[in-house]
Formats: C-alpha cells, structure tokens, sequence
C-alpha cells in the first residue's frame, strides 16, 4: 500500500487516467453482459397475457332457411321479392362489411392493445431486470463490504496477537500470516502457498543450531528440490556461505535433519514449492 | 602543533627518566620486610611492659563496616593511646587491613589496604610519621571462609601490630 | 476513494504476476536455537594381543576411553553425548553402520573406535562419522603407552571438536588452582583441564593467590605471603626454579601477564591505597601506568596487549574500567550493570568481557560483549570467584561457594548452559587460571 501511495504521489495523471480507463472497459463490459442476459430472460420466460381477446361470435345461417320458407310469388312479387332480397343482399353485404370493418377494427385495436401489452410487458421486463440489476449490485456490494470487514477483523486480531506476544518465535510466524493475509485480499492462491511456507520455515529454525555460527551477523543461502513426499531431491545446495564451515554445515544439518517438510497435497500447489531459496540469518535477534 | 608536540615529547622523557630511577629508589625494590626498623628503637623490656599493662594498649583491633574504610569515632580514645606510645618508644608499628571472603581475593587485598591506610591515616593525625608505619593488606586470607551473616563482622578489621613483639 | 482505486490496481498487477510467474519461492529463517549437537560415543573394544595371542583380559581403565571423549564434548556445551549402554552390537570400526539405527536415535555423529593393546603400549583406531550424510567424516590411528590413554582420549576430543566447530579444542590444556588443606597448608597445584593428574609445584605454609599461567606456556606467577607479606614470584614449569619479581613497600599482588608473556602487570600498594605498574617479566623496569586516590587493582590485558582492563572504586562502588598501556588516556568505565564489578579478564578475540558481578548480594560469574555491551550471567552464585575463560573461548573455569560450605572448582560454557564441576578433592580450592592450546 504504502508503494502505492508513493507512486500516487508521482504519477498522479496516469494513475488516475488508467484507473479511468479500467473502469470504462469494466462499465463497457457491464452493459455489453447486461444485454446478453436480456436476450436470455427474453426467451426462456413465457408470455402471459392479462386479458384475454374478445372473441368474435359467428353469425347464425338465417338466409339459407328463410329462403327456404318463401313460397311461390307474382313475379312482381318476384320482382318485389328479388329486390327486396337485392336490397336484403346490399343490406347484408354491408351489414357484413361493417361487421367484417368491425371486426377489422376490434382486431386492429386488439392488435394495438397486444402491442401495447407487450411494450408495457418489455418495460416492466425492463424495471424488473433493472431492479435485479441493483439487488445483484447491493448484494455485491454488501459481499465486498462484508469480506472487507472480515479483513479488518482478521487484520485486528493479527495486531492485537502480535502485542500480546513476547516469544520471538511466534512473532515469526505471525509475520508471516500477516503477509499471508495481504496476499490473501489480493485474491489469489498465496495464502495457501504462505501457510506451507511458514511451516517449513518452523520446521527448519526449530533445527538450527546458531552456537556454531560465531557472533557477527552472518548470511546464507541454500537452495533445495523437495519430492511430493517433502524429503529432499539430492543435496542441499550452498548458494552464499556464512565463511564459517561449520556454520555452514550446521545449518546444511538442519535442512536434511527437518525432512520430511510439510508441503501440499495439491500438484499444482506442490509445484510452486518444489524448488525453494532457504536464506538464514541465525544471530539475528541475539539475544 | 610542533611546539606543543616537543614540550609533550619532553614531558615525556621527564617522566620516563623520572620513573626507572626514582621509583626504584623510593619503593624500595625487593626490600625486605618491615623495612622500618633502621629507623625506628627496638621494643624496650619497659615498652613491653606497658603494652602488657595499658588496657587501651592491649585493643589491637579497628573493625569495620562492609566494603567501608571508615574509621568510626568510637576508636578514637584507642587511636590516641597508641600515637602516645609509639611517639614516646620510637617504635615501629605494621597495620595489618583484612575483609571477610566476599568479593574476590585481589580486591580483598586492596580494600584491606585501604582500611590499614585510613588507620594509619587516623595515626598521622595524631602525630605519627611514616617512618614509624608500615600498611600492610592479608585481604581475606585470614578470614573465616565459611562464615555467614554476622559471623562474618569480625573479618572486616585492622590490626594493630608492633615489631618485635 | 483514491486508497480504494490504488487496491484495485494493486490486486490486479498481483494476480497477473501470480498466474504469470515461474520465480522461486523463498523462505526466510531469521534467529536460531542454542542448541546442542547429538552425538553417539560407542565404547571402544579392546582387544588384548600377549606374543601374538589374543586373551581376555580387559584393562579397566581403557574401557573409560569413550567415556573421556564423552565427557569433554559435554563439557564444552555444544554436544550431547547419547548413551549407547542400551545397544546390543556396538560396531567398532565405519564399516557395516546401520545408520538407519543411529539416525533413529536421533544421533547427528558417532564415534567408534577399537583399541589393541601390546604389553605397555596400545594403538587406537576410531572413525567419526556423519549420520545424516552416510559417510566418514575423521578416521584416524594413535599409539601411546597405556598411561596415556586419557591424552590419547583428549586428543581424539579435540580433533572432533575443531572439525565439528571450527574452533580448537581445549581438552588436551591444562590448569592451575590453589588448594587449602588447612589453615597453615597451602598447595599451589597443576592439573589437566578436567581436574585429573593434579600435582602440587608449590607448598607453602602461608597463603598463596593469584597464580597466572604465561601465555607462552613457560611459566607461572603467583603470590604468596611467605615472607609475612604479599609479594610476587615467576616460577618455571620445566625446571621448578623460582625468580622473586616484586617485593616492594607494601602489598605486591594481582600479576597480569602481557598477551606475548614479555610483562607483567602488577599492584603495588607501598603506603598508599593499590595503583598499577608494568614491570618486566624478570623483575626489571617498572612504570607506572596512573595514579589516583581511589583502588585500581586487577590489571587485565586486552588480547592486542594496548589496553588494561581493571576494577576500581573511584565511582564508590567497585567497577570495571579501561586504560591505553602506552601515553596517556583517557580511563573508560567498562561496567554499568550491578553493584559491583570485578576481577576482569578477555576473551581470546577480545570481543567478550569475563568478570564477576554482585547482584542482589551475591556475586556471580558474567560475560559482557564489549560491542553491544549486553551482559549474560553465567552462573548463580552465591559466592562464585575468580573466573578465567579457556583458550578458546567456550569454557570459562571458576570457583563457586554455598553458604557455609567449601568452595570448590568447576567450568561452565560460555553459553552459561552447561555446568560441571571438577573432582579435585574435598578441600577448598581458590584461585584458578588456565593454561594455553599447546601444538603437542
């Protein structure tokens, strides 16, 4: 943190700027993900309408049996008779070209009205995917909120530990799974990776015999290839050493003396930690 | 600088020169021991007898506080009697300083010495020169080794010890 | 707002880096134990050889060989010797080690050797050997007489010593106390460093202090109130012959030997209060090295021979200072811990500062480092005394003292862990001093 607020101190702009950009790409991402959920809402929900369409009753056959019943007449009756049924035509005709208008109508206006329930259907989808949209927000936000807090606590409880403390060697690994824990809010798989790191780094101080290393300040440095079973592959290398051979070869007896060292089940785990960079410093904290 | 180096070289010499000669001669190399006698009378019969008699004569001994070299007052009438009588014989006197066994044997040693000295200081106080007095130190050779609280007290003490006697 | 847009950038480069990289882990172990390395000393088989036969009968005193080497790396306070009576097949040579068993044990090294005995002589071969790395480590052969099988002992101590630690070994040294047998018997006696083959060099009816062995090994000086006073002899270790070095006015005490055995410092009293000199180590050319109204007695020599560490009460109570041996300087206070300081010596790289110190009334044995100036007690008192470090620097050797009870001697690691005591016999011992690594 404190890195960063330094670099905040001196790149301002950029920082600001690339946090901009960040975050646009990440609205970007919001409204384009945001979409493709409509379009699946949209399919997979079923449509219901409030209302049901008024149906349009059938006109009985009348004609046919009415013609039926007419007996034989003058032919101006017949004439009479075939305006009259020109006339009942015409009136039929129009009766049913304004039956057929209205029906038009009521299905133009049923059609209206089936657009206008789905549009207002599309909006209430719209608040409704909205509204959603903000739970799942909120829900976010008290998630992130929630897990910050557990931070701090955690955070709080790893500084009060580190008060009550007065053994060096709990000190040691407090420090550790402080870092641990900063990593952890990172988000990535450290934190595991730190938990076996502090335990191997327990196991081998437990072994180290600093009388054999005079007491000035020395350094080293081993390098060593861990099988799954956390005995050693081969010998442990001295990268840097103390000047003192037989601090070096107490602390080469310390390594090979913690075997087996606890290391993860997991592979991929594993692997980070097949090959590991021992440093010591075995005056420091003299006493 | 140069001016001060030279009169620091000089000093130097002057001190050197000072020390292989007149040390030698005024500390007495390998002179034995007491040394006082040449200039100092024999304990008469008569001297003897006084010691024997005076009661203050016959108390030898100044005691002392832990790690103290304080001569306490109350000594005083004691101190007194035995100026008088070495300024009246000419005679010669040994203090003999001791500590009890806590601390180390060499300090013990010194700090012995030092309650020899601050009696025979008392004694120069009192008219008595050094050519009369020897201090001498046995630290905490004489003491009760095994000791303990104040059992140990009368370790802690000056001894008053004519020659010849 | 900005802490939160800094996070955020923080934990993106941080999974990026993490998903990305294939950089070695590193494990950091600051600090360590002051602990002590196992090690398995098998008895040494002897195997008796009489014109060319071989017969039972076993000499006692060689079945203590193993136990000799045991001892002396226990000592010292970085070893521990693992009992090995349990084991029914004790190997006596590096072959055939099953060093599964041993490692089992717990065991870091073992040590195995066989003894052939010849009339009055005998030859020892052993081997050390590295557990964890399945290999020898020291294999060697020595002859002697029989007598010399707490030498031979010593010597295969030290070799395994300065292998194992770096450091020389010290156990081959030896040292010198003054014992009390009553009120008018004194003996001023020299020993191996563990007590053992103690032979008087002086007898004396009246007191003896101090005695300092040359760091050339050569001689001793010592104090003693023969003459009904304190004053200072040099005596040779090979002829036995004596030379009178101080008899001034006064006390003569408190020899110091310089660091190439050519001085000696020493205190004088003459009619004044202890003061300092330097004076040859044959008697002649004194000097002294300051004057003042207080005590300053207890001269010490710095391993460079340029300063005098000693105790004084200028300040009331006695403490440790400083002095240059050369010009005048100014005198640093070295002690400023506890009511009383005294009787100071250095280590052989001068780091460190061995001295008495009472506290709470009793008076302790304690190690200051001269750079930090932190201070260890090494021992508890009450009436512990005169301490002296061993050539090496890991064992400092001084007397202790209960209520009411006798003193004796023992040695005590520089770790203050390890305490022994030394069987010299049963009357009061005082005054210890410890001779130098000899090339023999």
């Amino acid at each position: 943190m404190k890195i960063i607020l330094k670099l905040q101190d001196n790149y301002d702009i950029q920082a600001n700027l690339f946090s901009f950009v960040i975050h646009f790409g990440l609205f970007i991402f919001m409204l384009v993900s945001i979409q493709w959920q409509m379009k699946d809402v949209y399919y997979s929900e079923v449509e219901l309408w409030d209302a049901m369409p008024m149906q349009v009753k059938s006109q009985p056959v009348a004609n046919k049996k009415k013609s039926a019943d007419i007996k034989k007449l003058t032919p101006k009756a017949i004439k009479k008779q075939k305006q009259l049924k020109i006339n009942e035509d015409a009136e039929i005709k129009l009766k049913k070209k304004r039956k057929a208008e209205k029906k038009a109508k009521i299905k133009r206006v049923q059609k209206q009205a089936l657009k206008q329930e789905k549009i207002e259907q599309l909006q209430k989808k719209l608040l409704e995917q909205e509204k959603i949209e903000q739970l799942q927000k909120k829900l976010l936000e008290q998630e992130k909120i929630k897990e910050i807090q557990k931070k701090l606590l955690e955070q709080e409880k790893l500084d009060k530990l580190k008060e009550s403390i007065l053994d060096q060697d709990v000190k040691k690994e407090v420090r550790i799974a402080v870092e641990a824990d900063q990593e952890l809010f990172a988000g990535s798989n450290t934190g595991e990776l730190n938990k076996f790191k502090a335990m191997i780094q327990q196991k081998i101080y437990q072994n180290v015999n600093k009388q054999l290393c005079g007491l000035d300040l020395v350094e080293l440095e081993f390098e060593i290839q861990l099988m799954p079973t956390g005995e050693l592959l081969g010998e442990p290398k001295l990268t840097q050493s103390s000047k003192i051979e037989s601090c070096d070869q107490a602390l080469e007896r310390a390594i090979l003396q913690s075997q087996p060292l606890p290391v993860p089940k997991d592979a991929k785990l594993f692997s980070k930690l097949k090959n590991l960079k021992l440093k010591f410093s075995p005056n420091a904290y003299t006493e | 600088m140069k001016k001060s180096l030279l009169l620091a070289m000089l000093m130097a010499t002057m001190v050197v020169g000072c020390s292989s000669t007149d040390m030698k001669e005024s500390m007495g190399l390998n002179a034995p021991f007491p040394e006082l006698t040449s200039q100092t009378a024999e304990l008469s019969a008569a001297a003897i007898d006084e010691l024997a008699s005076n009661p203050l004569l016959s108390e030898r001994s100044v005691y002392f506080k832990f790690n103290s070299y304080n001569v306490e007052s109350q000594y005083s009438d004691m101190l007194a009697a035995h100026a008088e009588f070495i300024s009246k014989h000419n005679v010669a006197v040994a203090i003999n300083g001791n500590a009890d066994f806590r601390g180390s044997h060499e300090y013990n040693l010194s700090l012995g010495q030092k309650r020899s000295v601050a009696v025979s200081d008392s004694l120069s106080g009192l008219g008595i020169g050094s050519n009369n007095v020897e201090t001498v130190s046995y630290g905490e050779e004489n003491a009760n080794q095994e000791c303990t609280g104040s059992a140990c007290d009368q370790d802690r003490r000056a001894d008053i010890v004519y020659v010849g006697e | 707002m900005l802490n939160h847009i800094h996070r955020f950038i923080f934990f993106i480069t941080l999974i990026t880096l993490s998903l990305s990289s294939h950089s070695i882990e590193v494990i950091e172990i600051l600090g360590g134990k002051a602990s002590q390395i196992p090690i398995a000393i098998t008895p040494f088989n002897e195997e008796i050889r009489t014109m060319g036969q071989v017969t039972d009968k076993k000499n006692a005193d060689l079945q203590k060989m193993h136990k000799v080497i045991a001892n002396d790396l226990e000592r010292s306070g970085l070893f521990t010797s693992l009992d090995t009576s349990g084991i029914s097949t004790i190997p006596d040579s590096d072959i055939l080690i099953n060093f599964s068993n041993w490692s089992a044990l717990q065991a870091q090294f073992l040590v195995v050797g066989k003894i052939i005995t010849i009339q009055n002589r005998l030859i020892t071969r052993w081997s050390l050997i590295d557990i964890y790395k399945e290999k020898t480590v020291l294999s060697m052969e020595f002859s002697g007489s029989k007598k010399q099988y707490r030498g031979i002992a010593h010597k295969i101590s030290d070799l395994i010593y300065k292998k194992l630690t770096g450091s020389p070994g010290v156990f081959h040294t030896r040292i010198t106390f003054v014992k009390k047998k009553s009120e008018k018997i004194y003996g001023l006696y020299v020993a191996d460093y563990d007590g053992f083959n103690q032979r008087a060099i002086v007898n004396s009816s009246q007191p003896i202090l101090s005695a300092r062995w040359s760091p050339d090994g050569e001689k001793i000086a010592y104090v003693s109130f023969e003459k009904k006073k304190p004053v200072i002899y040099v005596q040779d270790l090979n002829t036995g012959k004596r030379v009178l070095v101080a008899n001034f006015k006064g006390n003569n005490s408190a020899p110091a030997w310089s660091p190439d055995s050519k001085k000696l410092a020493i205190v004088l009293t003459y009619s004044a209060n202890s003061q300092i000199y330097i004076i040859n180590s044959d008697g002649s050319g004194i000097k002294q090295l300051m004057r003042t109204r207080s005590i300053n007695t207890e001269p010490a020599w710095s391993p460079d021979g340029k300063e005098i560490f000693f105790s004084s009460d200028r300040g009331g109570n006695p403490q440790i200072y400083k002095v240059n041996v050369d010009g005048v300087s100014d005198v640093n206070r070295v002690t400023f811990e506890g009511k009383s300081n005294l009787s100071p010596s250095l280590s052989p790289d001068g780091k460190l500062l061995l001295f008495l110190t009472q506290d709470n009334g009793k008076f302790r044995v304690a190690v200051q480092n001269l750079l930090s100036n932190q201070v260890l007690k090494l021992t508890k008192g009450p009436h512990d005394e005169s301490p002296v470090f061993s050539p090496n620097g890991h064992m400092v050797l001084f007397t202790y003292k209960d209520y009411g009870k006798t003193t004796k001697i023992g040695t005590v690691s520089i770790n203050g862990l390890k305490v022994t005591p030394l069987r010299v016999g049963s009357e009061a011992i005082q005054e210890s001093s410890w001779g130098p690594i000899t090339s023999n």
